[in-house]
């Protein structure tokens, strides 16, 4: 029924294990044309799921990184006057000077709007920005369209984006920007599910190897007073480097010796206590 | 399926049983709810249950009563019987505590601590749950901790010298939160301070000032020099804005009082360090007489009260520390428990003149408000210190504070 009222649906997308939870989610939120706001672990795969998104759907996707000195109107429009100033004294340029619309380059959010297509416009990492920003920004979202002072127009989005936003907070974002999206959050995966994310990284991986791999990381996550867990993003990697090795035997992994550490703890102090914590065995 | 969500008098039961959960759901999410119902994108239980929860829950914190309260209102499931549950949870938190500091534990619940050791932990947390069930006789209410507010030493505030918060330090914690073992349970209760949590409640204690190398355009200054140059374009750089706060941050690291809240105190310290260019971090004990000392044992590097009016008054001043102590230490003239210390000045007049050079400072209080009025030299100093408790709430409070003109 819902794929009625839904052109495409979301499913699987290649790189991008998908659960059912959050499938159905997804679609809802598409159909009620909300933004989504994704929570959760850093390296849990927020900002990927929009680029799954974008591909299953053949989407463009258009990112917004959002920075803590990042006004509202940066992610909307710029007006270029450097350039203006520019032309107007040399005059060489196709642009037409007294057209101040030449000037107007659209940001990340106007892209999206400005776009002839149906995008799916990734706001990434909303808590960096301060509460009115983000407040401001939902206005937008909510309204479709937004102001160009500059030359007195109101610029409307022909295509209602997909909206995904991220945040790494673990205080809650303000209740008028709760109050206009759908939320979820995306707990940790767990074994089975970092199973089926590993295998669909690397397809034609040594099932001793996976095995090994995941229970040790599991493990060390457990390794206590560690600020920064390590996570998926951090377990790739080190599979990759394991790989690499050619001198590495999954099963050194059972004995407690854990090479690469510096690849999952990217903190000093993390690294030294885990280092520490696989040295006394305490983890095994 | 749509309809026979729709008109059931349970669905809007369901609602108002979150909202009377304390989740805050708002009418207009619930329309949402209704809409997405009426566009037939809700074809199965499970598909209600997640899209009703992405769509009326807005924070992961509530996921796990919105768990208890679905499976309670379409599966059957009883409601949890919150009361041994939680005991569960406090003698396993009470666990924790024992194997940290045995002594205080034993001390706090006036047992022998060698007695004490000849227990396994699973016979430990028997034993806790015998003095926990022991207790209920003295509860405030109902299924809030055991002995809130009261002089019992096991209990959350207890004014009892070895008296501990079971737990964990956020006061937040509500009882049905703490309720099943669900997925979402880790989420509900907010634990210790992190670093990264006490980063994002400092984030706004910023002092823009332009620094660095000229290199971004000024667009006015530009457009006004190639007006005076009759149109001849001439580029105007400024220097880009840079965080150039000082702080000054002063931490009671002295006697036993303080000792609970070390973990929280450290992150503090810690992500000031990272964050503030221009930070002085001092020390003191119970409160701050002739001088404070920049190492933290007190020693050797005294730094006295009086220089600091020669700093920048625009510094932010953050002072750390429970301001519990004797009246007579804040009050006397020679009230300092240590004998060196021996100026004729109370602290409180220390205090006072600390306030008037700083304007912009904060009292940073890792014991509950809820304690507040019970000692009276927090009250004292709160006379003369704005004072926040040191959570996650408090110092946004703060920074609120610090920053305002």
């Amino acid at each position: 029924m819902a794929s009625n009222i839904l052109n495409k649906k979301f499913t699987d997308a290649t790189r991008y294990v998908l659960d059912d939870e959050l499938a159905s989610i997804v679609n809802v939120t598409m159909a009620l044309e909300m933004p989504l706001l994704l929570k959760g672990e850093p390296g849990t795969g927020k900002t990927m799921l929009a680029h799954a998104i974008a591909e299953s759907l053949a989407m463009p996707l258009i990112v917004l990184n959002v920075k803590s000195s990042m006004k509202l109107v940066d992610a909307l429009y710029q007006y270029d006057t450097l350039t203006r100033l520019n032309d107007s004294r040399f005059g060489d340029s196709h642009r037409n000077v007294s057209n101040i619309e030449d000037y107007i380059k659209m940001g990340k959010i106007g892209q999206a709007f400005a776009s002839k297509s149906r995008t799916v416009l990734l706001i990434d990492e909303i808590d960096k920005a301060d509460t009115d920003f983000q407040d401001d920004m939902l206005d937008v979202l909510d309204q479709m369209e937004f102001d160009i002072i500059e030359i007195d127009k109101t610029m409307k989005a022909e295509h209602r984006p997909v909206i995904i936003i991220t945040s790494n907070a673990t205080k809650d974002l303000s209740d008028p920007f709760l109050g206009r999206c759908n939320f979820h959050h995306i707990a940790f995966p767990d074994p089975k599910m970092m199973r089926k994310i590993i295998a669909v990284h690397f397809p034609e991986i040594d099932s001793k190897l996976m095995e090994n791999v995941v229970i040790t990381f599991y493990r060390v996550r457990r390794i206590d007073a560690i600020e920064k867990k390590p996570a998926t993003r951090e377990l790739i990697n080190w599979i990759r480097a394991l790989k690499s090795d050619p001198d590495f035997k999954p099963k050194a992994l059972a004995k407690g010796n854990i090479p690469y550490l510096g690849v999952l703890f990217k903190k000093s102090q993390d690294c030294e206590r885990a280092v520490k914590a696989t040295n006394r065995g305490r983890v095994f | 399926m749509a309809a026979c969500f729709r008109n059931e008098p349970m669905f809007i039961d369901f609602f108002y049983s979150l909202k009377n959960a304390g989740i805050q759901v708002s009418p207009t999410s619930f329309l949402t709810l209704q809409k997405a119902l009426d566009m037939g994108l809700i074809n199965s239980l499970d598909e209600f249950y997640t899209s009703a929860r992405a769509i009326l829950v807005k924070s992961e914190r509530y996921f796990d009563v919105y768990d208890q309260i679905f499976a309670h209102r379409f599966e059957g499931a009883e409601l949890p019987e919150y009361q041994g549950i939680e005991i569960d949870d406090i003698s396993r938190a009470m666990l924790e505590e024992w194997l940290k500091t045995p002594r205080d534990l034993a001390h706090a619940l006036d047992m022998d601590e060698a007695e004490l050791l000849q227990l396994t932990p699973d016979e430990l947390i028997e034993y806790f749950k015998a003095r926990l069930e022991d207790q209920k006789g003295r509860h405030y209410g109902g299924a809030t901790w055991i002995g809130t507010g009261g002089t019992s030493p096991v209990g959350h505030f207890g004014h009892h010298p070895g008296g501990m918060r079971v737990g964990g330090v956020s006061r937040d914690t509500s009882a049905v939160k703490l309720a099943l073992e669900r997925r979402y349970k880790d989420y509900t209760r907010s634990g210790l301070l992190t670093q990264n949590m006490v980063g994002e409640a400092l984030k706004r204690l910023r002092n823009m000032i332009p620094v660095g190398p000229e290199d971004k355009i000024d667009i006015d200054k530009t457009i006004y020099q190639t007006m005076k140059n009759c149109g001849e374009i001439e580029i105007v750089f400024s220097r880009s804005l840079k965080d150039r706060l000082k702080v000054i941050l002063a931490i009671d690291n002295g006697g036993w009082s303080m000792d609970p809240y070390i973990p929280v105190i450290q992150t503090l310290f810690d992500y000031a360090r990272s964050q503030f260019k221009d930070l002085k971090t001092c020390f003191f004990h119970n409160t701050v007489y002739d001088v404070l000392w920049e190492d933290p044992a007190r020693v050797n590097r005294p730094l006295k009260v009086e220089n600091f009016s020669t700093f920048d008054p625009q510094t932010r001043l953050v002072i750390v520390g429970d301001a519990s102590m004797a009246p007579y230490e804040l009050m006397a003239a020679d009230g300092s428990i240590h004998v060196k210390e021996r100026s004729g000045k109370p602290s409180i007049e220390q205090l006072k003149f600390l306030a008037q050079t700083f304007p912009h400072c904060v009292w940073l209080n890792p014991a509950s408000s809820q304690m507040w009025d019970y000692t009276p030299t927090i009250n004292t100093i709160r006379q003369i210190f704005p004072m926040f408790e040191l959570s996650l709430d408090g110092l946004e409070e703060a920074v609120r504070h610090l920053m305002a003109k």
